[in-house]
């Protein structure tokens, strides 16, 4: 009997042990860890306050460690110590608040962010004494080059939707399409439904291609550029229309041209209709046409009549 | 106005009444000739990307077009002289709506070549000739004016053509856009319906030739001096040998060859033209590639626009006046020079100001030469030649039409920068400017002395009829002289 509890306290024993060593990880909303991890090339990108909303753009492809420097000359009265702080998309970031010396006429608030995934990219923002602040947007790449007016298409033809990312940003290494679907997205895989979309990609633009259109597939398509870090992503709105929309104005105009043609031809075979009937009054008419000139005309006698 | 000088048309001209509604049928016709291969450029980038084609690709679209208008000219003007403007235009604008519309269907690029560019393209050509050659036959007296206004429907149209372009591209996308032009352009029948035949017979000059020309020495001094009788006459005597060359000579005046203003102008013509369409075409991306933003480039071209729109009727007034119609050849010269002098100063602008500058005058010069352009060469052939004659311009002309564009650009190439292609289309333009004025002074010198001939001859066989005539003829010949 004694010897079974001892096995059971045993036991227990090492339940307790092995339980201490079971992490239970919380999502941790915002900060990214401040100690930098070695392995990660460094960036470094620097920034002195000019003036109020100052933003700075940085274009990252690949994981790095930010190093994000900001300098500011201060106010006249220069104390020798004030603090700074650093924020991420608004919020403080815990553990950045920090005491910065007056050096060589400037405060400098410098800190090493790890950019390693999708979480890390956003508004990075050094504050000094929670007024003068400096922004850094960091992202991949955005779309530039990207068409605002809708592609027109028809029911039955095909449609093409091309994206650019320019020459002067880096390229993608690879390219993806998405079909909006409400308000999610639908990733477009083109290998799955070979005859109606063909995906071509090209570096630096890519094309879709939607062939057998229906009315259905009218809306916005998504083209994204993929980078290691992030996708970013443009847009363009596919419009899906049938024969008869071009066809209403255009047989309205070739009505409103057959209406003037035969108009104008009534109104010219009623004139000569009364021309002949009024036979002799043809000296007459002649007359009212150009009433002075006619006259000169008959009168003037420049040169001699010759037979042609 | 001058008193009008009497044409061996065998009839006089209108000059008013049924004509300005002749003017209004050639303002649209003409219009469209040259606005509608310019305005479907806005299309290039969406159907290159349909159908992934390179951008020289598409542009061929516009180069086959213009090539098919210029090289069907002779077939339009062998049309015109048999039937007349009237079926000719409807037809053209039948030709040019059937076009569009197959090529809103079209599913490969060689498709819109043949649709849009060579069907278009005759189609375009079939409405040019004939309204140019019918202002001749409605027109004598204010004829500069007549064709400066007609002329200014290019520039207008393009105005209008080209917002409305990108309002259809955005709405119907270019298979609609083509649909509904294909219906726009079929106004160009409205435009010959209205080119109703001059009615010959009803105008018709009385047979009391022989009273006025006694007065040839009195009314030498107030006549105009018309080229057109002159030169016309004078060949006239030339060709009843060459009456016998028959067949040809019925459709189309070859012996057109053998005029001398004809050749003067042919020559100027076909070097001009090297240099003629490329600065325009140059002006934006020039503007561009001297970091003007592509607004302001855009904007440049309109305000080039509005300068040519207003001096085309401007012109037409001033050539028309009296100290200008005798000499009409010179202000043609003067306004081919200009355009060379234009472009010689363009390097000299560097920022937006002196581009605008450029635009400005530019317009005025193009706009200038574009008015007289047919002006004087009715002027040269007389009014029942100026089909052929035109017709034959159109299609030698055709060469540095097509090939002025691409040349200037390959200099662009060559050298990185727009002002060498200004100096080399400077020098094309100057240079013809300068062998009109030359060759126009020998040529009226000419006619003036053949004029002379013609006055003494006339002079000596009116003494011999003038015992046979009474006086009061005479006198009212007179009285209607001022």
């Amino acid at each position: 009997m004694l010897a079974s509890w001892k096995q059971l306290i045993f036991q227990i024993l090492l339940l307790l042990i092995s339980c201490r060593h079971i992490n239970t990880t919380s999502p941790d909303p915002t900060p990214p860890p401040l100690v930098p991890i070695d392995s990660l090339p460094r960036d470094v990108r620097r920034a002195a306050f000019k003036g109020e909303g100052q933003i700075e753009k940085v274009e990252l492809l690949n994981p790095v460690n930010l190093e994000l420097v900001c300098t500011w000359t201060g106010h006249q009265n220069k104390e020798s110590n004030i603090t700074g702080f650093w924020r991420k998309d608004g919020l403080e970031i815990e553990n950045s608040h920090l005491t910065v010396q007056l050096q060589n006429e400037q405060y400098q608030l410098q800190q090493v962010f790890n950019i390693v995934s999708e979480e890390n990219l956003g508004n990075y923002s050094c504050v000094f004494e929670s007024e003068v602040k400096i922004d850094f947007v960091v992202a991949v790449p955005q779309i530039g080059e990207i068409r605002d007016k809708p592609v027109v298409t028809y029911v039955g033809d095909s449609g093409v939707i091309t994206c650019k990312m320019e020459d002067s940003k880096p390229m993608p290494n690879t390219w993806k399409w998405y079909k909006a679907n409400g308000t999610d997205k639908e990733e477009i895989f083109a290998a799955a439904e070979p005859q109606r979309y063909e995906i071509k990609n090209n570096e630096r633009k890519t094309k879709l291609l939607v062939n057998n259109l229906t009315m259905a597939d009218s809306g916005l398509y998504y083209c994204g550029a993929v980078y290691t870090l992030s996708t970013s992503m443009g847009h363009v709105e596919l419009k899906v229309i049938t024969y008869y929309e071009p066809l209403k104005p255009f047989m309205a105009i070739v009505a409103e041209v057959f209406i003037l043609v035969t108009a104008i031809l009534l109104f010219e075979r009623s004139r000569s209709k009364k021309n002949d009937t009024e036979g002799d009054m043809m000296s007459d008419q002649t007359n009212t046409l150009s009433p002075g000139e006619n006259n000169g005309l008959e009168g003037s006698s420049s040169m001699r009549q010759r037979k042609t | 106005m001058p008193p009008a000088a009497a044409t061996n048309l065998g009839y006089t001209p209108p000059d008013g009444g049924w004509g300005w509604a002749i003017v209004v049928g050639a303002f649209i016709s003409i219009g469209f000739s040259y606005a509608f291969p310019k305005s479907l450029t806005i299309y290039f980038k969406d159907i290159q990307e349909y159908f992934a084609v390179s951008y020289s690709e598409i542009a061929w679209v516009s180069s086959v077009m213009l090539a098919s208008m210029y090289a069907a000219g002779p077939v339009s003007s062998i049309l015109v002289n048999r039937y007349g403007s009237r079926p000719v235009v409807m037809v053209g604008g039948v030709l040019v709506s059937t076009g569009m519309v197959l090529a809103s269907f079209g599913t490969a690029i060689i498709h819109l070549y043949l649709c849009i560019g060579v069907i278009g393209g005759f189609g375009l050509a079939f409405n040019l000739q004939p309204a140019l050659t019918i202002i001749g036959t409605y027109f004598q007296v204010k004829r500069p004016l007549a064709n400066g206004l007609a002329m200014t429907g290019s520039p207008v149209v393009l105005f209008t053509l080209a917002p409305l372009n990108q309002f259809l591209l955005d709405s119907f996308g270019w298979r609609g856009s083509f649909l509904i032009l294909g219906g726009i352009v079929l106004n160009c029948c409205v435009a010959g319906s209205l080119m109703r035949p001059v009615n010959k017979k009803a105008l018709k000059k009385p047979e009391k030739t022989e009273p006025p020309e006694c007065n040839g020495g009195a009314a030498e001094e107030a006549a105009t001096v018309d080229t057109i009788t002159q030169s016309d006459n004078l060949t006239e005597e030339n060709q009843k040998e060459s009456k016998s060359q028959g067949c040809v000579n019925r459709f189309i005046d070859i012996s057109l060859f053998k005029h001398r203003g004809f050749l003067i102008y042919l020559i100027g013509n076909v070097v001009m033209f090297f240099g003629f369409f490329a600065p325009v075409v140059f002006l934006a991306p020039c503007a561009k590639h001297k970091g003007i933003d592509e607004y302001s480039a855009a904007f440049l071209l309109s305000i080039f626009a509005l300068a040519d729109m207003f001096i085309r009727p401007t012109t037409g007034f001033i050539g028309n006046t009296k100290w200008i119609r005798p000499r009409i050849q010179y202000f043609f010269s003067f306004a081919v020079s200009y355009n060379g002098v234009c472009h010689l100063l363009f390097p000299l602008a560097s920022e937006y100001t002196g581009l605008v500058v450029y635009a400005v005058f530019f317009g005025f010069a193009f706009g200038m030469l574009s008015a007289l352009l047919f002006e004087v060469l009715m002027d040269l052939v007389g009014a029942h030649r100026f089909s052929s004659a035109v017709g034959l311009v159109t299609i030698i002309e055709c060469g540095p039409v097509l090939l002025g564009p691409p040349l200037s650009g390959a200099l662009v190439d060559i050298f990185g920068d727009y002002k060498y292609m200004y100096y080399a289309c400077g020098v094309f333009m100057l240079v013809p400017g300068i062998f009109f004025f030359i060759m126009h002074y020998f040529n009226y010198r000419r006619l003036d002395k053949e004029r002379g001939q013609i006055v003494a001859v006339d002079v000596r066989t009116c003494e011999e009829a003038v015992e046979l005539k009474t006086n009061p003829d005479d006198k009212a010949a007179h009285d209607t002289d001022e």
